[in-house]
């Protein structure tokens, strides 16, 4: 425990000065997000104009709220303990920032809420935005706060505590704690953690690996890349706690190629933890000896299967292996495996840290705790929230991403990316606990949430997920690979008006084959065309028997057509990619067989100039026989 | 192909090795010996993968098995711009799939193809969480956002005139 106190009181040396005590700082938000968002630009403005104004500022590095519709977020701290949060700060508004700071004042228009400190007129406390009301942040309550390069920032707010104390528990004490506490595995399965982790505990062979499945690659959701990004040491101290219970000694953070940054700042956290004596040989004097490393994917769907996953590393394509055995008895290098998601190993910490009465606080009895969703599509605040289970989808949608823009009606919610499927928006105030959605034929997921207008087509979002899961199948059961570009090919003839109403029962019956393969990649496939046949009937039916797209937007269902010969038609003209907007004398039109319905035209010219129309005429529809 | 030949050959092997003489057989070398490779060359030459292949003691077929199974490993040399096309679900919402096709129609070329020029190159990418920026494309990977259907159609032309797009 001596090792322990002694580093947290380095870490807490480094901590308090980094808050430079009576002294003005600027402090940026940094992440995949804010750096797509023109993160770079903004920090070499910063400098550029701290060194030109002479100014006496600190410049800082934290991670991300989850504040990612207003990336980059700056957070400037003044000299008497006030800080305030401006959003959108763009190079170009740095000077306008930076203006401000020089004379001690607000820069009125990027300021966005006062984080801590005296209130300031007119503008709201960060916890009164309507995108923090409702969130309750224990896997999040660094993000934002601390530097993740900085493992001393982590230690100050008493981090790698929690495996302090499970150091000093038995084995089947730190899994009994798991058990009470009721975390169950974030990853989709929903099974209970520590039952998992008494699997490995007690499982024979040596040496024991642990890996976190950081592969994340339900599109749509970043939720784990938020902890790996901007926290990245909470994830360690819940693989150590785990080590702790299974007797693993040795782990892998398996996170996918598309996350460059967090393949970054987890290196670096390994290497400072290492440094430390947090990872290695009598870890914290206690005798325990535990290592890992980062290992990078190379860009494969099915390797977020655990099995898929463990090939990945075996030097061999990411194909999920047939189970039993399962990886608790011969896992990575045919030696005991646990697998767990990030937010499943983040949670241990803050269950060690604190106590089980304190984490069944938060979320339903069935499921305790909270959960990390990432809100995107047509959405107005698109970000990464965290609210306890339980909690109605409409508080996190409606109210944290503040609905749909423009007025336009929430149509349907997609929750749990590709393997999961639609629901209609009427199901809004689901609450979000696993159970909830399967009555819907959807599964709540891993937590991605995407949201879409009245104006979307449901069919075109339905079948590129189909695309998807032909594509990113890795070929082993032909149920799989068959059966999804069976299901490809119907849903194109559906979206091009070659739909037959015998489709809906091809697709049910495919749908059944498909149970029969190997992994959750080729079982669950189905589940997307299966919801839009339950839950957008109507649209599908559309598509089937009136071969009209209703959102118009499926290419094959919709014509361009110039409407009025009014302005901008010379510029849609322009714009044009296969010259289809043809100029006969003054007049224009549209050429069909050259049109590829990518509606630049539409944009460019004055509204209502050229109209977008179904392909086809409307027809009578028979009504489909009762059976 | 041109570049293709100037990675092969006894210098061009004995430098792979040298490169990936730290990796092991029997283990779990073979994704990051790879890795290696395609960020030193950009792509994995075919002569890069035997040498994977001898250094971490595996048949060249099941190396060259994974080099294929995974997207993000290229076998040939890349374009001098890559357009990284996303293909997620708020990016389809806001009019990805047209982006896509304008692209395609724009450069001439399909999914995963490149200009005869070299010039550009289209390939698939996949949702990493930057979904505000709906519909997007990566040039080289640095990100080009809220794009119009016609912001695609002049970054395409751009490309094809030979801008790098930055």
């Amino acid at each position: 425990m001596s090792d322990y106190l002694d580093l947290r009181q380095r870490a807490e040396e480094t901590w308090n000065a980094w808050q430079r005590p009576g002294k003005t700082r600027i402090i940026y938000s940094s992440d995949t997000t804010s750096v797509g968002r023109g993160l770079a630009d903004t920090v070499a403005a910063l400098e550029q104009g701290i060194a030109a104004r002479g100014l006496d500022v600190a410049l800082q590095r934290v991670g991300s709220r989850g504040l990612h519709y207003m990336e980059p977020v700056v957070e400037v701290a003044d000299a008497a303990g006030g800080h305030v949060l401006y959003g959108n700060v763009t190079a170009n508004r740095v000077p306008a920032l930076l203006s401000a700071v020089e004379r001690g004042e607000l820069a009125r228009d990027l300021a966005v809420a006062v984080v801590s400190g005296p209130d300031v007129a007119g503008l709201p406390r960060l916890e009164d935005l309507p995108f923090w009301q409702g969130q309750v942040r224990r896997l999040m309550q660094f993000c934002g706060l601390i530097d993740p390069e900085v493992i001393d920032h982590y230690l100050a707010q008493a981090g790698y505590s929690g495996l302090a104390r499970a150091l000093q528990m038995t084995p089947e004490e730190v899994i009994k704690e798991m058990l009470d506490s009721g975390i169950w595995g974030r990853g989709g399965a929903a099974f209970p953690a520590g039952r998992k982790w008494d699997f490995l505990r007690t499982a024979r062979g040596e040496p024991k690996y642990l890996i976190c499945n950081a592969d994340e690659g339900d599109p749509g959701a970043w939720v784990n890349r938020m902890l790996l990004e901007c926290d990245p040491h909470v994830i360690i101290e819940g693989m150590l706690i785990a080590a702790r219970a299974t007797g693993a000694t040795y782990g892998y953070i398996y996170v996918r190629d598309e996350y460059g940054l967090a393949v970054e700042r987890m290196n670096m956290a390994l290497a400072q933890a290492r440094e430390r004596g947090l990872l290695g040989e009598n870890i914290l004097g206690l005798g325990m000896t535990y290592d890992m490393e980062v290992f990078r994917g190379a860009g494969a769907y099915v390797c977020g299967d655990e099995t898929g996953l463990l090939s990945s590393i075996d030097d061999d394509r990411g194909m999920p292996r047939i189970k039993p055995p399962f990886p608790a008895q011969a896992g990575v290098h045919n030696k005991p495996t646990n697998v767990n998601n990030v937010e499943t190993y983040a949670n241990a910490p803050l269950l060690f840290r604190n106590s089980v009465a304190w984490y069944r606080e938060m979320g339903t009895e069935r499921n305790s705790g909270t959960k990390m969703f990432s809100i995107s599509g047509d959405i107005v605040r698109v970000g990464v929230v965290e609210v306890p289970f339980g909690v109605p989808m409409s508080t996190v949608l409606l109210g944290m991403g503040g609905g749909v823009p423009g007025g336009r009606a929430l149509k349907a919610i997609q929750p749990g990316g590709p393997l999961s499927g639609v629901i209609p928006g009427s199901l809004v105030d689901l609450p979000l606990e696993p159970e909830a959605f399967r009555p819907h034929a959807v599964m709540m997921g891993g937590g991605g949430l995407t949201v879409a207008s009245e104006d979307r087509c449901v069919l075109d979002l339905v079948k590129y997920f189909l695309i998807f899961c032909e594509d990113e199948s890795c070929g082993r059961c032909t149920t799989c690979h068959g059966g999804s570009q069976r299901m490809v090919e119907i849903f194109e003839r559906i979206t091009s008006g070659q739909g037959k109403p015998s489709d809906i029962d091809t697709l049910q019956l495919l749908a059944q084959t498909l149970q029969w393969s190997n992994c959750a990649h080729g079982q669950l496939t189905p589940t997307a065309p299966l919801s839009a046949i339950r839950n957008f009937r109507e649209e599908l039916d559309a598509h089937i028997r009136e071969k009209r797209c209703p959102a118009r937007a499926c290419p094959g269902l919709i014509n361009y057509e110039v409407a009025a010969q009014g302005s901008g038609l010379a510029e849609a003209a322009a714009i044009c990619p296969t010259g289809a907007v043809v100029q006969e004398g003054a007049r224009y039109r549209i050429d069909d067989a050259r049109c590829i319905r990518c509606d630049a035209c539409r944009e460019v010219a004055a509204p209502g100039v050229i109209q977008v129309t179904d392909r086809f005429l409307p027809v009578e529809v028979v009504a489909a026989p009762a059976r | 192909m041109r570049t293709q030949s100037t990675h092969d050959g006894p210098a061009f092997r004995r430098a792979v090795r040298e490169l990936v003489a730290a990796f092991r057989p029997g283990g779990d070398d073979l994704l990051p010996a790879l890795h290696k490779v395609h960020h030193e060359y950009g792509y994995i030459p075919r002569a890069a993968a035997e040498e994977v292949a001898r250094q971490v003691g595996l048949p060249a077929a099941r190396v060259w098995g994974a080099i294929t199974f995974y997207s993000e490993f290229r076998t040939e040399p890349p374009a001098d711009v890559t357009v990284g096309w996303c293909s997620g679900p708020a990016c389809r919402l806001k009019g990805g799939d047209r982006v896509r096709r304008i692209f395609e129609v724009e450069l001439g070329i399909g999914m995963g193809g490149k200009t005869v020029d070299n010039r550009a190159g289209l390939h698939m990418a996949q949702c990493n969480g930057q979904c505000e920026l709906a519909p997007m494309v990566w040039l080289n990977g640095r990100e080009r956002g809220n794009l119009s259907m016609a912001d695609a159609v002049r970054i395409a032309r751009e490309l094809k005139a030979g801008k790098t797009g930055e």
